[in-house]
């Protein structure tokens, strides 16, 4: 469990320092992104294995879709945050899935109200139509491949939203100074076909 | 001891002494260079023997702005590298994250007069009035130092230069990015030829950058490229136009024992120098300084622990951003000490022959012209004695990145935020 909250700090982390890397003089470092999505891989291996182990120890059902879709509004930022598919609040099938940050898509389930950060965390954007425009501008570029970015796109996509949307964090993040990042999947895409 | 202490107005990004040592040049954050010349030896003053004072400052880089990118180039001087002498000026190349620029510092000390058709003043006289012819003489004015940027070298790197160096033929040079590496004649600036190019057809699939490179010392068909997974690749440019085979690759296995979320990134070599025998390479990774023979791939022959005590403190070095600084690590004349920097303004030597290794502390408190420097310690855990420090004590924002070695002398220079600190070993 530990093992899994550091995980998870340390992704959120990552997140966030990707993010302000594209705000430093001279733009975004290749190396440094290079580090960064390394870190958050192996941070998301680690917290995939250790939710595997917990989910075998007894999961609550999958996440209901529609109450979480659509309300958030990015509180600021000028990029339009790239969404996941519709539905991204749901469990997606395949084992080893990973709520948002602050475990908080598990908005109707009792066991994660009580959590603090549950109910804004629960602010799953699903604007499809968004990812969509952003595919047209030809800024994605095929997923499926095994290298570092890819996966980075894709575990911000599935499970981050959440945290993403969620403004500042009044969450359970212990980290210090960690902010969610605003628009920060997109950014992240368009950071890696920027070079 | 200490010899000398002198502030930048900026932060210092790049110290290096040129191949008699008898200039220092260093670069700063702010795109300026400032050049050092040591005193020449005096009867008069015996005690001033060999001091460095500044010698010339010029502005080298300017920032930029990349419209197409929209994007800001930092003036930051990343490597300055020095030509051996070849005239009476100084030539030397430096360099910011996307042009190279070689700079000729040249001294004045005499100036001719009696020119005909303009008085001492540059103004030009009535011709109408000039009766008599005369040759213009050279006469002695006070000592000026210009320099002059000779060439330019721009437009080849897309993406951020890290490392330059001069070949041992002294007609070309080299400046690597993160993923291709460009040879360049220093006569020509229009065109370079890429050796290395280690971009992926899909950049989804990179999983390595380059992170230093340096020519061979005396085989100008040498040279060699580190990695931020660890790896150093020895390449023979006689072997293809492109280099992206290597003839040698170095890489040691990995300790499982030692992983951790941040083992892949403390892994990447900051940066790679040959020895002066061209013998020995040397690299630094965020946690050790490695010593590899150029005869064997599989490990290194030499493994230096510069600050151990930080592997437990990973987490909240990634957090502070101090798990990405690129310490760089230097050789002395002879091979047989290397020196690399660390934390609250700590340094540290190994003897590669005896075996023994030293931490000094490059600050003002603890430096009088003069005074010897006291070893330093920092203290692992349980008891703390009097004169060690403790790990949590540390200053992390006091770091040094850039140190440099004389040639032959035991002169070390050692860029401490924006100090820069001179220490001579004087043996009387």
């Amino acid at each position: 469990m530990e093992v899994q909250k550091e995980a998870q700090r340390i992704m959120t982390l990552s997140v966030w320092k990707m993010y302000n890397s594209r705000l430093q003089r001279g733009g975004l470092r290749l190396h440094r992104s290079l580090q960064l999505s390394l870190v958050m891989r192996s941070a998301r291996e680690v917290y995939l294995s250790a939710k595997l182990e917990e989910d075998e120890e007894g999961r609550l059902g999958p996440q209901p879709g529609p109450a979480e879709e659509g309300a958030g509004q990015t509180p600021s930022g000028d990029l339009p945050p790239a969404t996941p598919a519709p539905g991204a609040g749901r469990q997606p099938a395949r084992g080893g899935s990973l709520p948002p940050p602050g475990k908080a898509s598990r908005k109707r389930r009792s066991s994660s109200l009580d959590k603090p950060g549950a109910a804004e965390a629960g602010l799953v954007p699903t604007k499809k139509a968004r990812l969509e425009a952003e595919e047209e501008e030809g800024e994605r570029q095929p997923q499926g491949q095994d290298g570092p970015f890819p996966s980075l796109a894709k575990v911000l996509q599935t499970r981050f939203s959440g945290m993403l949307r969620g403004g500042p964090a009044k969450g359970p993040e212990p980290t210090p100074g960690c902010r969610p990042g605003d628009g920060v999947l997109s950014i992240l895409v368009r950071a890696v076909v920027a070079f | 001891h200490l010899t000398v202490i002198l502030t930048a107005s900026d932060i210092i990004s790049t110290v290096e002494f040129n191949h008699t040592g008898e200039l220092l040049a260093t670069g700063d954050k702010g795109g300026r260079v400032v050049i050092f010349q040591r005193e020449q030896e005096s009867k008069n003053q015996p005690h001033r023997r060999g001091e460095y004072n500044v010698y010339s400052t010029f502005q080298s880089h300017e920032p930029e702005f990349d419209y197409l990118k929209s994007l800001e180039i930092e003036e930051k001087i990343n490597k300055i590298r020095w030509l051996p002498q070849q005239n009476a000026a100084y030539f030397l190349l430096s360099t910011n994250d996307k042009t190279v620029k070689l700079w000729k510092v040249s001294e004045r000390d005499k100036r001719p007069e009696g020119y005909n058709l303009k008085d001492e003043d540059g103004r030009l006289r009535d011709p109408s009035m000039i009766t008599m012819l005369r040759v213009p003489v050279l006469r002695p004015m006070d000592l000026m130092v210009e320099a002059t940027p000779r060439r330019v070298f721009a437009n080849a790197h897309t993406y951020h230069i890290n490392s330059i160096s001069v070949n041992s033929d002294y007609e070309t040079y080299m400046s690597a990015d993160d993923l291709r590496i460009n040879l360049w004649n220093f006569e020509i600036t229009n065109q370079s030829f890429n050796i290395v190019d280690i971009k992926p057809a899909n950049m989804e699939e990179l999983t390595e950058v380059i992170t230093a490179a340096e020519f061979h010392p005396h085989h100008c068909n040498t040279f060699v490229y580190s990695s931020s997974k660890g790896t150093i690749r020895l390449c023979d440019m006689r072997a293809s136009a492109l280099c992206d085979r290597h003839s040698k690759f170095f890489e040691e296995p990995e300790d499982p024992s030692n992983r951790s979320f941040f083992s892949e990134i403390i892994s990447s070599i900051s940066d790679v120098k040959f020895s002066h025998s061209g013998r020995y390479i040397m690299t630094r990774d965020y946690l050790t300084v490695k010593v590899w023979d150029l005869n064997m791939e599989n490990r290194p022959i030499e493994t230096y622990q510069v600050h151990d005590y930080l592997r437990s403190k990973l987490c909240s070095l990634y957090e502070n951003d101090c798990i990405f600084d690129k310490f760089e690590c230097v050789w002395n004349g002879s091979d047989s000490v290397i020196m690399t920097g660390s934390y609250n303004n700590f340094f540290r030597m190994f003897d590669r022959n005896t075996k023994r290794d030293v931490t000094l502390e490059a600050s003002r408190e603890n430096s009088k012209p003069r005074a010897i420097l006291k070893p330093r310690k920092v203290c692992v855990g349980g008891k703390r004695r009097k004169d060690e420090i403790s790990v949590d004590s540390l200053d992390f924002s006091k770091k040094i990145l850039h140190t440099a070695w004389h040639p032959s002398e035991n002169i070390i220079a050692v860029a401490a935020t924006n100090n820069l600190y001179i220490f001579q070993d004087k043996v009387n």
